[in-house]
């Protein structure tokens, strides 16, 4: 049977796609609603991820609990990126975002003794040591699949986009509140809103924070779905696949998050292993590459032809 | 003479080499209507900007209701219930017509994630009553077919009345507008200018306003404030403004002494 047909092989693009979706669902409460331009999302990823990792393997902490710490410290380094930055201008916001999430992985690279270093969480435990996280989480997994009668891989993926789906659900009611039209309106014009009685900053502050929490929760499960991880794991890069997802899906929108994730992760992880004509002419390093050309033409022609999105509301790209 | 509602004293405020603002002080009286009027570039714009907190004064004070309000932040000062409107409407054009209004809605506690979360009854029983208070300033304005409509669709001169019924929404005691009936139809301008009257009437509401028609200045105002250079020039009924030597000078020209 050939990869593409094989059950493994979809359920890892679904849990990719459900991961995406969760860290990409905090771009868009970040930018598509509130519209801040945060182009450092990976930082929360990181953080929530090597919190999680370093308080099982270090601390001996319960990983339940460590993850909880993981999304507090994602949001609290999300009122510590605020704080001093979140009065610029949008464009040297993005940029002071961008440094944050460098300079988190240069340190995570560097400081060999809490992170691992660029060797990753394996030296967790000092060189030499195995170090291992995720041993609650597998023992979760094993109980659901006895219990389910479920593969593996297919327990993960429920989790994942059980966990993703409630996020969206919470995401979509909560831009449905007063605290979402303020949110909405700050996109809009901040001094229309600020003249109207409402503190423009803190709501910034809190829509960045919701994001960091968002993205944490992905770097949780990414780190339980590869059971390893290193600093370049979080680089820029990945950033931009959330806004490429944001995009893809359309701006300002709840339910068009998962939608823009799947076809991302179809595109990104797919790709990788069509092995059909016409890729089957290129060699698998080839094929890696070519993934990254296809989601780009991708986007341009959805930049061409349906600006708004997937799903996204044209009559909102041409309002003035 | 009664403590004034709104008290601006010595204000400077420089762009750079130019003096936008070069030492202006006025008062306005409690449930007054007063005309700001001077001719482009006399800083009537900037004066606003100051007072409403969106740019701060170099040197002078601004006290509304007997407190300084010239270091507070805009927001705050939209809190104690000065609200603005702005030259160029400031429509939320992705929103739906009624959340533009609605998000003047005051204390409000569905716009506090605490307040949500934890008396989500109470924040729903608030944003009703927002809504019934919404939909009526709708109809006030004639806005009242574009409820549901983005307000991106809306012309100029309708974004006006947005910004008309949303400050009011804001529920206020000192209102500045600025140029309310530039772009407005005449006739929808008159009915505005009715219920300006009627506000003052029912709720003591005060109102400050910069205006280029002298005919609706004269007509509306019951005290007029010139100013030219960054400077009040003159101040007084609009009867007395007209004749006043300095302001014919300035910026009326001869035809209006007459």
């Amino acid at each position: 049977m050939s990869t593409i047909a094989s059950f493994g092989f979809w359920s890892f693009v679904g849990i990719v796609s459900g991961i995406y979706t969760l860290f990409a669902l905090g771009v868009q409460v970040q930018f598509g609603f509130a519209g801040l331009l945060n182009f450092g999302q990976v930082a929360f990823m990181g953080i929530g991820a090597y919190t999680m990792a370093i308080l099982v393997v270090k601390e001996d902490l319960n990983m339940w609990v460590a993850a909880c710490c993981g999304v507090a410290l994602a949001m609290f380094a999300g009122v510590l990126l605020g704080l001093p930055t979140l009065r610029l201008r949008a464009d040297y916001f993005a940029i002071t975002t961008i440094a944050f999430s460098e300079i988190l992985r240069y340190i995570a690279t560097n400081e060999d003794r809490l992170t691992g270093g660029s060797q990753g969480t394996i030296n967790l435990a000092g060189i030499g040591r195995t170090a291992q996280y995720d041993g609650e989480w597998q023992s979760f997994l094993g109980k659901m699949e006895r219990g389910l009668h479920i593969g593996g891989d297919a327990a993960m993926l429920i989790v994942v986009w059980a966990v993703a789906l409630l996020a969206v659900t919470a995401v979509w009611l909560l831009m449905k509140t007063p605290w979402g039209r303020v949110l909405k309106s700050i996109r809009e014009d901040e001094d229309a809103v600020a003249s109207l009685g409402k503190n423009v900053f803190a709501y910034k502050l809190q829509a960045l924070v919701v994001g960091a929490a968002l993205g944490a929760i992905a770097g949780l499960f990414y780190a339980w779905q590869f059971s390893f991880f290193s600093p370049d794991d979080f680089a820029p890069l990945l950033t931009f696949f959330a806004w490429m997802i944001v995009i893809l899906g359309g701006l300002g929108r709840a339910w068009t998050v998962p939608v823009g994730a799947i076809v991302f992760g179809v595109i990104f992880a797919g790709t990788r292993f069509f092995d059909f004509p016409p890729f089957s002419l290129l060699d698998s390093t080839e094929r890696a590459y070519v993934r990254l050309i296809v989601i780009g033409v991708v986007i341009i022609g959805l930049m061409l032809f349906r600006p708004q999105g997937i799903f996204g509301n044209r009559k909102e790209m041409v309002l003035e | 003479m009664t403590v004034p509602i709104l008290a601006v004293r010595e204000v400077v405020r420089t762009f750079g080499g130019l003096r936008a603002v070069d030492g202006a002080s006025l008062d306005v009286e409690r449930g007054s209507i007063t005309a700001l009027i001077g001719p482009n570039g006399a800083g009537k714009s900037t004066l606003f900007n100051v007072v409403s907190g969106f740019l701060p004064a170099e040197r002078g004070s601004v006290q509304f209701e007997e407190r300084r309000i010239d270091r507070a932040a805009s927001y705050r000062i939209a809190q104690r219930g000065l609200v603005r409107t702005f030259q160029v409407p400031r429509a939320l054009t992705r929103l739906s017509v009624l959340d533009n209004v609605l998000l003047a809605a005051p204390n409000h506690s569905g716009e506090r994630l605490s307040g949500l979360l934890l008396r989500p009854a109470r924040a729903r029983a608030r944003e009703r009553s927002a809504r019934g208070r919404a939909e009526e300033l709708l109809a006030l304005v004639r806005l009242e077919e574009h409820t549901h409509d983005y307000a991106g669709v809306l012309s100029g001169g309708q974004r006006k009345l947005l910004d008309f019924a949303r400050v009011l929404m804001a529920e206020p005691r000192l209102v500045l507008l600025d140029e309310p009936m530039a772009g407005v139809n005449p006739t929808l301008g008159r009915q505005l200018l009715e219920h300006v009257l009627q506000l003052r009437a029912a709720e003591g509401m005060t109102f400050l306003f910069v205006e280029h028609d002298l005919d609706v200045v004269m007509e509306a105002s019951d005290r007029v404030i010139v100013m030219n250079e960054g400077r009040v020039i003159a101040s007084g009924t609009p009867a007395e403004v007209r004749t006043d030597s300095r302001v014919v000078d300035a910026y009326l020209g001869a035809a209006w002494s007459t």
